[in-house]
C-alpha cells in the first residue's frame, strides 16, 4: 500500500488486517517508515491468510498494490513486483484506461480524494480507498471493512469514514488490463531514505499558489515567511514559486496583506 | 631525557603534555581523579600553550566534548574509571562509528566496587575502541603518546582505551623516564583530521556544500547496505594489529624500551613447557612468580596481553604451537560467560591442528589482591596439564 | 544575506521550526559548524554539521567551541540548533554546565512544544492542558498537567552573557537578535517559538499567524536579558488579546472548559505584569 504520511496508509492496513480477522481470517500489517513527514512516501504491508502468519519479512511480490496518492499513482513503482494478473488499485480522478501503468496486471480507480474531500473535509484518502478495496478485490466484505472502522474511528469521526467508506464502494472502476505491457526504463524511486537532503518535493503539493501580480504590492511578506525558501523574487520585484522547493503549506497566501496570493488544487492531485 | 618517581596517574598527564593535547574534557572519579589534577595544574601553569582544559559536568558530558573536539581536528584526551565509564556509553559508540582517534585513560575501578578489576572496560567491548592494557607506570606515559599515533593513523582512525589498574598503579610511585619534547615531537606529528567539519577558508564563498558527518561507520543513516558499516568497522579494529606492531617497533628504535611486539610482551616463554597469560598490574606481579616457578625447575612462561582488542590471534597461534598447555588469568567475569579473555583465546585456537589444552582462572575481582602465590600455583596447575594432567575444573575461581 | 537553509527541507508542510531554521541562518551566514542531535528537523542547512547524542548538545558545542580556539579558528563559529527536547528535558544538564562554564557558544532552540522528532510526546516545554501522545485527554487526565518549564529564566540566572525569547511571526526582532548575538563572547541563548502545524493540530497555513496570535495574547513575550540582570521587553501592545484566539486553533487545547481557559488567561495576564514591572525597572529579579 503507497501512499503519503499523513494519508492513513498505516491506518488502513491495520483496518483491512482487522477486517479480515473479523471473518475469521489471519492478519499481519507492517509499516515502513523512512522520512516521517506528513507528505513523505510511505509503503504499507498487509499479509492475510487462513492461519496465522509467522514470516515478517516484508511483501516483496503482492498480489494487489494499493495506491492512496494521486501523483504517487501516476509512478510505475506502485506496479512493479506484482505477481502475475496482479491487481493496482489506484486513487486517481480518471478511468482505468488512462494509466499508463505496465506490467501483467490489471488496473482499477477510485477518485478516493475528491469522496474524501466531500465526506471528510480533508483530503485524507484511507478510508476513502477501503470501500473501493472491497467492492474491488472482494478480500474482505464491507461489513468487516465498517466493523473495523468503528474500531479505529469512534463516533461522529467512525460515521464520517464510513460514509466514505460507502461511496467509494460505489464508485470504484472495474478492473481492466493494462495497456502497456512493459515497464518504462525510466523511474521515479520512492524511497525517500534517511534524514538527508530531498531534491524535489513537488508531489507533495495538494495546492500550489498562484500570484496575482497585480494586486502584488511587492512587501515581501510571502518570501520571508516561507519555511522552505520556495518563493523567490523576480527582477519585476514580484514573488514566483520555485517547483521544486514548495510544499504547497499555504503559509504564503494566509500571510499576504492584500490577498494576492490564491492556493490553486494540483491538477490530478 | 629526565626522571622522576610519579604515581601512575601523573604519569598519564605528563604523556598528555609530552603528545601536545589540545583540549581534555574531565570529571572526577575515584581512582582517576588526580589525572584530571595534574592536567589542571598543567593548564594552570601555562606550560602547555593552547591548552583547552575543561571540567565537565558529568562523564557523559567530557566524551562528548572531547568527541566534538576530536572532530573539529583538535587532539583530545579524556579519563575516567568504573561508574564514569558506563555513563559515558551512550556517546562513547557514537567516537569509534565516526572514526576519532580519542585517546582514553580508563583507570580501573570494577563495576561492584571502587577496587580495581577489569569489568568497567571489559563492558565495553562492543563499542569499537581499541583496548590497550598497561602494567606500570613508565608504560602509561610511553603507551599515551603512542595511543595517539595509533589512533590517528589513516588506516586505523578510531579511539583507543588505555586502561591500567587502580590503586596499586593509579596512586602507587614508581620512577619513570620522561623523553625529550623534540624526541616526542620527532615521534608524534601534529594531528591531521579527516577532512572534516571545519570551514576550509573563512570566506564566505568557499564554505562547503552539506554532507554528513565525517565518513565514519553508520554515519550515513539508512543508505545502501546496512551490514557494511558493521564489516568495514570490524575490518578496521583488526588492523590494529599491524599498525600497534609498527608503532611499538618505532618507539623501541627511538627511546630504548620496547613492550614485546606492542600486542603481546612475552616474558621467559624461550623454552618453556607452558605459558600463563596477564593482563594489567597483575602480569608484573606474575613475572615475580615466574623467576620463581624457574628457579624451582618448573619451566613456565608469561605472556602478558597488552593488546585486548584487537585480540592477538596470531602471536597466540605462534605459541600455542610450541607449549603443552595455557592458563588464562581473566580479571573480570561477565555473569553467565567467565572471563572474556578465555573465550577470546579458545575461540582463537579452536580451528587449530594441535589442540592446545587451556585452563581459564578468575581472580583480583572487585579489588581482590593477587599474590605472587596465587600466580606461582596458576603456573603449576597450568603446568600440570602441560604434562598430560587433568585440570581440576576448565575454569577455576581463585 | 545569503540563503542557508536547505530547500525544499525534510520538514513538514508549515514547518514553524524551517521557518526558524530560515530566518537564524540568514542572519549568522555561512562561517560556523551548525550542531545538530536528534531534533525535528535536524539537516536543515548547508554547513558543516557536528552531531551529537540527544543529550550532548551542550557539550559538543563546547568541545567545538574549545577546539576552535586551541586551533586558532575564532572566525568559526560554534552554533547549535536544538529543540525543546534537547534543551529542557534530556539536554538540560550539558547546556547548564555549558552556561555555567559560559562557553562561547550560541544555542538556538526551536521550541515546539514536545518531541516531535518521535511523533508528539510531551517536554518539559509543553504547556499546561495540552494534550500530546504521552498524556492524552480521557476521563482521568486533562493532557498535561504540569506548566511548561520557564527556560529563559532558567538559563538568565547562570548570568549569561545574553538570553533571548523569539518568534517566527516576528521576523525581524528575531533576526536583530541574532545578530546582536552573533558577536557576543560567552553562553548566548535564543529561543524561538516554533509552532508545529501535525503536532499542534492546526491547518499549516496557519503557522504564522498562530505564532503571531500567541505573542499577541502575551502567551509568548518577547524579551532579552543580560547577564542574569538587565531586562527588555520587546514587544508591547496596548492590550493583550484573549489568549483564547490563541488556543482555539489548535486542536491539542480543544478539549479545555471555559473554566481552564480562564485559569490560562490569568496566568498569562499575571505573568505579563510582571514581565512589565521587570521591563519597566530595566532589571528581572531572579
Amino acid at each position: 500500500m503507497h501512499g503519503r504520511g499523513g494519508q492513513g496508509a498505516v491506518t488502513a492496513s491495520r483496518i483491512i488486517a482487522t477486517a479480515a480477522y473479523e471473518e475469521g481470517k489471519y492478519s499481519q500489517a507492517i509499516p515502513m517508515y523512512g522520512t516521517e513527514r506528513r507528505g513523505a512516501p510511505l509503503t504499507a504491508y498487509v499479509r492475510i491468510d487462513n492461519v496465522r502468519v509467522r514470516e515478517r519479512e516484508l511483501v516483496h511480490t503482492p498480489g494487489i498494490s494499493l495506491c492512496f496518492d494521486p501523483l504517487i499513482s501516476l509512478q510505475q513503482a506502485v506496479a512493479n513486483d506484482l505477481k502475475p494478473n496482479g491487481q493496482v488499485l489506484l486513487n486517481a480522478p480518471f478511468a482505468p484506461e488512462k494509466s499508463e501503468l505496465a506490467g501483467e496486471i490489471n488496473i482499477a480507480t477510485v477518485d478516493a480524494t475528491s469522496i474524501a474531500l466531500e465526506t471528510l473535509g480533508r483530503p485524507i484518502t484511507n478510508t476513502a480507498m477501503l470501500g473501493a478495496f472491497a467492492k474491488a478485490t472482494g478480500v474482505v466484505k464491507l461489513e468487516s471493512i465498517e466493523k473495523a472502522i468503528k474500531k479505529y474511528f469512534p463516533g461522529r469521526l467512525g460515521d464520517m469514514n464510513i460514509a466514505a467508506v460507502r461511496k467509494s464502494y460505489e464508485k470504484v472502476s472495474p478492473w481492466v488490463p493494462a495497456k502497456n505491457k512493459v515497464a518504462p526504463k525510466m523511474q521515479v524511486d520512492l524511497e525517500v531514505g534517511g534524514y538527508g537532503t530531498l531534491k524535489d518535493v513537488s508531489s507533495w503539493r495538494v495546492f500550489y499558489p498562484v500570484v496575482n501580480e497585480e494586486k502584488c504590492i511587492g512587501c515581501k511578506t510571502c518570501w520571508i515567511f516561507c519555511p522552505e525558501a520556495a518563493l523567490e523574487w523576480k527582477a519585476n520585484n514580484k514573488p514566483a514559486m520555485v517547483d521544486r522547493a514548495c510544499k504547497g503549506c499555504g503559509v504564503c497566501a494566509n500571510e499576504c496583506p492584500v490577498k494576492a496570493i490564491e492556493m490553486k488544487r494540483v491538477e490530478g492531485a | 631525557m629526565s626522571y622522576e618517581v610519579m604515581v601512575g596517574n601523573k604519569a598519564t598527564a605528563v604523556g598528555c603534555k609530552l603528545a601536545r593535547v589540545k583540549v581534555a574534557a574531565v570529571f572526577p572519579i575515584t581512582p582517576q581523579t588526580t589525572i584530571t589534577e595534574y592536567l589542571s595544574e598543567i593548564h594552570a601553569s601555562g606550560e602547555l600553550p593552547g591548552f583547552e582544559f575543561i571540567n565537565a559536568e558529568g562523564e557523559l558530558s567530557s566524551q562528548v566534548i572531547a568527541q566534538a573536539a576530536e572532530a573539529v581536528g583538535a587532539r583530545s584526551f579524556t579519563c575516567t574509571s568504573g561508574p564514569g565509564l558506563l555513563y559515558m556509553h551512550h556517546p562513547m559508540q557514537e567516537t569509534a562509528s565516526k572514526r576519532l582517534p580519542l585517546v582514553m585513560a580508563v583507570v580501573h575501578r570494577g563495576v561492584k566496587s571502587m577496587q580495581p578489576d577489569h569489568s568497567d572496560l571489559m563492558s565495553q567491548q562492543w563499542q569499537g575502541w581499541l583496548h590497550i592494557y598497561v602494567e606500570n607506570a613508565q608504560e602509561i606515559l610511553d603507551t599515551t603518546v603512542m595511543a595517539y599515533k595509533i589512533a590517528e593513523d589513516k588506516r586505523i582512525r578510531l579511539p583507543v582505551a588505555m586502561g591500567y589498574d587502580g590503586y596499586v598503579l593509579s596512586y602507587t610511585a614508581e620512577p619513570v623516564e620522561i623523553p625529550a619534547q623534540e624526541d616526542i615531537d620527532a615521534f608524534l606529528p601534529p594531528y591531521k583530521p579527516m577532512p572534516g567539519i571545519l570551514p576550509v577558508s573563512d570566506s564566505s564563498d568557499k564554505w562547503r556544500d552539506f554532507e554528513a558527518d565525517p565518513k565514519g561507520f553508520g554515519a550515513g543513516w539508512g543508505e545502501g547496505d546496512p551490514m557494511k558499516p558493521w564489516q568495514m568497522h570490524n575490518e578496521a579494529v583488526l588492523n590494529g594489529e599491524k599498525v600497534i606492531k609498527e608503532v611499538f617497533a618505532e618507539w623501541g628504535k627511538k627511546f630504548g624500551r620496547t613492550y614485546g611486539n606492542g600486542m603481546i610482551e612475552p616474558y621467559r616463554v624461550e623454552g618453556a613447557d607452558c605459558v600463563i597469560t596477564a593482563m594489567g598490574t597483575i602480569a608484573g606481579t606474575a613475572m615475580a612468580a615466574i623467576d620463581k616457578l624457574w628457579a624451582d625447575g618448573k619451566k613456565v612462561g608469561l605472556v602478558k596481553i597488552r593488546s585486548f582488542l584487537p585480540f592477538p590471534r596470531n602471536d597466540f597461534q605462534e605459541i600455542a604451537k610450541g607449549v603443552g598447555a595455557i592458563g588464562i588469568f581473566d580479571r573480570s567475569c561477565q555473569p553467565g560467560f567467565y572471563g572474556p579473555v578465555y573465550h577470546q583465546m579458545r575461540s582463537t585456537l579452536y580451528d587449530e591442528a594441535k589442540r592446545t589444552p587451556i585452563l581459564g582462572f578468575i581472580g583480583g575481582l572487585s579489588g581482590k589482591e593477587v599474590r605472587i602465590d596465587d600466580m606461582y600455583k596458576i603456573g603449576e596447575k597450568t603446568l600440570k596439564v602441560a604434562k598430560g594432567g587433568k585440570p581440576e575444573a576448565p575454569i577455576q575461581w581463585v | 544575506m545569503e540563503e542557508m537553509i536547505l530547500s525544499p527541507g525534510s520538514t513538514c508542510q508549515g514547518c514553524g521550526a524551517a521557518m526558524a531554521a530560515r530566518l537564524t541562518f540568514k542572519v549568522l551566514g555561512p562561517n560556523l559548524i551548525r550542531h545538530g542531535i536528534p531534533c525535528c528537523p535536524d539537516h536543515v542547512t548547508k554547513h558543516p554539521r557536528q552531531g551529537a547524542v540527544f543529550e550532548g548538545g551542550g557539550s559538543s558545542l563546547t568541545g567545538s567551541s574549545r577546539a576552535l580556539k586551541a586551533l586558532g579558528r575564532t572566525d568559526v563559529k560554534a552554533v547549535g540548533f536544538f529543540g525543546d527536547g534537547g534543551t529542557y528535558d534530556i539536554g538540560f544538564q550539558g547546556l547548564s554546565a555549558a552556561a555555567e562554564r559560559n562557553e562561547n557558544i550560541l544555542v538556538i532552540t526551536k521550541d515546539n512544544e514536545a518531541y516531535m522528532n518521535t511523533g508528539g510526546q510531551r517536554s518539559g516545554g509543553t504547556p499546561k492542558y495540552a494534550e500530546t501522545t504521552t498524556n492524552p485527554v480521557g476521563p482521568n487526565s486533562r493532557g498535561k498537567n504540569e506548566p511548561k518549564k520557564n527556560i529563559p529564566m532558567i538559563f538568565a540566572a547562570h548570568y549569561v552573557p545574553y538570553i533571548a525569547t523569539a518568534s517566527v511571526a516576528f521576523p525581524e526582532d528575531l533576526m536583530q537578535k541574532v545578530k546582536y548575538a552573533k558577536d557576543i563572547e560567552g553562553f548566548r541563548l535564543i529561543l524561538i517559538q516554533s509552532p508545529c502545524p501535525v503536532g499542534w493540530r492546526f491547518d499549516p497555513a496557519k503557522t504564522i499567524e498562530l505564532a503571531r496570535a500567541g505573542v499577541q495574547a502575551g502567551v509568548w513575550p518577547l524579551y532579552e536579558i543580560e547577564h542574569g540582570t538587565t531586562f527588555k521587553l520587546n514587544y508591547k501592545p496596548k492590550e493583550l488579546k484573549p489568549v483564547s484566539e490563541y488556543l482555539k486553533p489548535q486542536s491539542r487545547f480543544r478539549h479545555m472548559t471555559e473554566v481552564e481557559v480562564n485559569e490560562v488567561q490569568a496566568n498569562v495576564t499575571s505573568n505579563w505584569q510582571r514581565m512589565l514591572k521587570s521591563d519597566e525597572m530595566k532589571t528581572v529579579v531572579l
